[in-house]
């Protein structure tokens, strides 16, 4: 067994590294909205601040991008769920020679890259305009317009694939029936179809609208003058980017968190009373005093949404209150005396140059009028400049040597040679070890 | 009118009938086959003024395929080797992201599909959650990771590791790491979905008779989920060749991907029928490619998409 508690070991490591892939970017990008350098960074740890919250709601064209998201997010909801849904009913129908055709034609636009289908879309209405004969202003160039067509025609085949899951499950004798009895096609439709189909289509409309609110590779060439949030994203992040962006990026991981949470919850509580149901007696069924599961009872997704919840409002509410212009203040007092003490040192060692190059100079100065007078006063002042260097004996000895050729005074040069080298000379070791001998 | 027209129209009645057949015309020859000829044509014209379209000079060329092979005209090389060059690598990217996708999705594809439990759908919660987010705020999650001064480099600096940061946006990995990253859903799905409806009768089967678990794997499991394998590899290198947030944002500045190029041709250069071509040679390529693929692993097309 020893080998099988290995495996699974090592497929909890997986995981782990795995998941750590998967979120730790999100995580991260999180944290750095909270940090107050201008660059998004989450370390080193400065000062808690919501600040780029603030700059985010103050910034107009994300603002305007949100809106515009939204716009072309309805329309495409709309556009594709509808397409989706007669693709879906045509694929049932279809005469069977042409299924296999007429599936890969819908299929299509899920794996034509996102760019191409932007360009051919500017192409094409920019042909029928023309055609047309109307201007440069027209309906048919307007960005909204062509954004909306150009993410219709892979979105529909998203929603098609999740209608046509469901649509398998339909029992058509259900629609002959209504006929039978004197409902008209469009009523058969509206009132056994679509109620049958409702969530199917409610899940393909969430499905859509999420597409169509991220998708940049399409929108990118045809959103005119209506960027949405996804390109100004973009812009902003490929011309300099700021915490703004994670503040951004957090609120919506909060939303997706949430929503997630919310609707694994729901499920979760359907299948706890449906369980319950089962459970229970006839008698309990009929007197109605049927106890139904605690909401909260072994539903961990709705714990975990409550404790999301109250962390958000526990957030929002410290943000309302707290200042970080202590801490700012306290960070920038320590940078600056950071910055004050690098300054200081930088000085310090500047001045130490300056000074050993006066007395360089100084020396040389002594050099050139010492040279010519006496020259033991010339060995004594290097030995004495040499005693300075002494625990740093290698540069005490370069700056012998330049000084030595620099004056090429031979006491001095013998000084050098005796003082160092000494330890260098073969003759010491091999002296030695004859003497050893 | 034809009979299988008359019949379509006896079975939906008239009013939804045409309503039906309108949205799937519209959607199949409006949207989806006329633009993408439009756009064939398109790059087959050369680049003119407004004006003179439809006029004289607007004949059909190869001039804009001409350009991708052979650079601009009186060029000092024979090639064009600049864009050649991003072409073919793009290419050899995109496939090696889907090899290093594939790797990295089939032990959790499997681990979830063939596991009961709870703790399941926490981890298919997670899996989903990413994906609701902005592909653009991952990527730039991804470069907060991968910068100059970013967490990696703190941290890898931090423990010894590197003397100086280490240059991942420079070096294309975080390019290839945020590739890698925006498509493992796809990769997942699709061979999550096939490995759940494998009996696991058949693993135990094989484990009885004696084979240890790569050979199961190689055996049963692999021949088994072959079709979501393949349409997992496809979505993911389409997607990817055809990425352009990731490249532009992640991308180093020396290197291009193939439709940073198109795009460029299309807002930089206004040269619609030369972006046009460029979009029209990656489309055939990269369809040639996964074709080519399938036949070499003896998938068929109607198992993509399932």
């Amino acid at each position: 067994m020893k080998s099988f508690s290995f495996l699974r070991l090592s497929v909890w490591f997986y995981l782990a590294i795995f998941f750590a892939y998967l979120l730790g970017p999100l995580v991260i990008m999180s944290v750095t909205a909270f940090n107050s350098p201008e660059f998004p960074r989450a370390s080193p740890w400065e000062c808690l601040t919501f600040e780029w919250f603030s700059a985010l709601f103050q910034d107009e064209r994300i603002l305007n991008g949100i809106w515009n998201s939204i716009l072309v997010g309805a329309g495409t909801v709309v556009l594709s769920v509808a397409m989706g849904l007669a693709g879906a009913l045509m694929l049932t129908q279809i005469w069977p020679k042409l299924r296999a055709t007429y599936y890969t034609i819908i299929i299509a636009p899920i794996l034509i890259p996102g760019v191409v289908l932007g360009i051919s879309t500017l192409v094409f209405w920019d042909r029928i305009n023309r055609m047309l004969g109307l201007g440069a202003d027209s309906f048919l160039s307007n960005g909204l317009f062509l954004t909306i067509i150009g993410q219709s025609t892979f979105i529909a085949s998203y929603c098609m694939l999740v209608l046509v899951a469901r649509l398998q499950r339909y029992d058509i004798a259900l629609t002959e029936a209504a006929l039978d009895l004197g409902a008209t096609h469009a009523q058969a439709f509206r009132k056994v179809l679509l109620p049958f189909m409702k969530p199917a289509i409610a899940s393909a409309a969430v499905l859509a609208f999420l597409a169509s609110f991220e998708n940049y590779n399409t929108t990118t060439f045809t959103f005119g003058e209506y960027p949405t949030l996804t390109i100004e994203l973009a812009q902003k992040v490929r011309y300099g980017i700021t915490p703004a962006i994670s503040a951004l990026a957090f609120i919506i991981v909060v939303l997706t968190v949430f929503a997630a949470l919310a609707n694994e919850a729901n499920i979760r509580r359907k299948e706890l009373v449906a369980a319950a149901r089962k459970d229970a007696t006839v008698e309990e069924l009929e007197s109605g005093r049927l106890r139904l599961p605690n909401f909260f009872s072994s539903n961990w997704a709705a714990v975990a949404l409550v404790v999301v919840a109250c962390l958000t409002i526990a957030t929002v509410g410290t943000a309302t209150v707290y200042s970080p212009q202590q801490c700012i203040a306290d960070i920038r007092e320590q940078k600056r005396l950071e910055t004050e003490a690098r300054i200081q040192e930088l000085r310090q060692r500047r001045a130490e140059e300056a000074a050993r190059r006066a007395a360089e100079e100084a020396e040389k100065g002594d050099a050139a009028t010492g040279g010519t007078s006496t020259a033991p006063a010339t060995g004594g002042n290097n030995s004495g400049f040499g005693n300075v260097f002494d625990p740093n004996a290698l540069g005490g000895g370069s700056s012998d040597a330049e000084e030595t050729d620099d004056q090429s005074s031979a006491p001095s040069s013998g000084g050098g040679s005796s003082a160092f080298g000494g330890a260098f000379d073969p003759n010491a070791l091999s002296g030695g070890g004859s003497d050893g001998n | 009118m034809p009979s299988f027209l008359k019949e379509f129209f006896k079975r939906n009645g008239v009013g939804m009938g045409s309503v039906m057949l309108g949205l799937v015309l519209f959607w199949t020859i409006g949207l989806i086959i006329l633009p993408q000829l439009s756009m064939l044509d398109f790059s087959f014209r050369p680049n003119l003024p407004p004006p003179e379209i439809g006029g004289p000079k607007d004949v059909y060329t190869l001039e804009n395929y001409k350009y991708l092979i052979n650079g601009p005209e009186g060029g000092s090389q024979d090639y064009n080797a600049v864009d050649l060059r991003v072409f073919f690598r793009t290419l050899v990217a995109a496939v090696c992201v889907t090899v290093f996708n594939l790797i990295l999705c089939y032990p959790i594809a499997y681990y979830l599909a063939q596991t009961k439990g709870n703790h399941i759908r926490i981890f298919a919660l997670m899996l989903i959650i990413p994906y609701w987010i902005n592909e653009i705020l991952r990527a730039f999650a991804l470069r907060i990771i991968f910068g100059e001064t970013g967490v990696l480099n703190n941290l890898l600096v931090g423990m010894g590791l590197f003397d100086t940061p280490f240059d991942f946006i420079r070096n294309d990995i975080a390019l290839y790491a945020g590739l890698g990253y925006a498509y493992i859903l796809l990769m997942i799905f699709p061979i999550y979905n096939v490995i759940e409806s494998l009996d696991r009768n058949q693993i135990e089967a094989a484990r009885d008779m004696g084979a240890s678990w790569p050979m199961i794997h190689r055996r049963v499991v692999i021949p088994y989920a072959k079709p979501g394998i393949s349409s997992g590899c496809t979505m993911v290198f389409m997607l990817s060749a055809g990425a352009l947030a990731a490249p532009q944002i992640l991308g180093g500045p020396s290197s291009l991907w193939f439709t940073q190029l198109i795009y460029q041709q299309f807002n930089d250069n206004s040269d619609w029928p030369q972006g046009a071509a460029y979009a029209v040679v990656l489309l055939v390529t990269c369809i040639l490619l996964v074709l080519a693929i399938m036949r070499l692993f003896k998938v068929n097309m109607g198992d993509i998409g399932k």
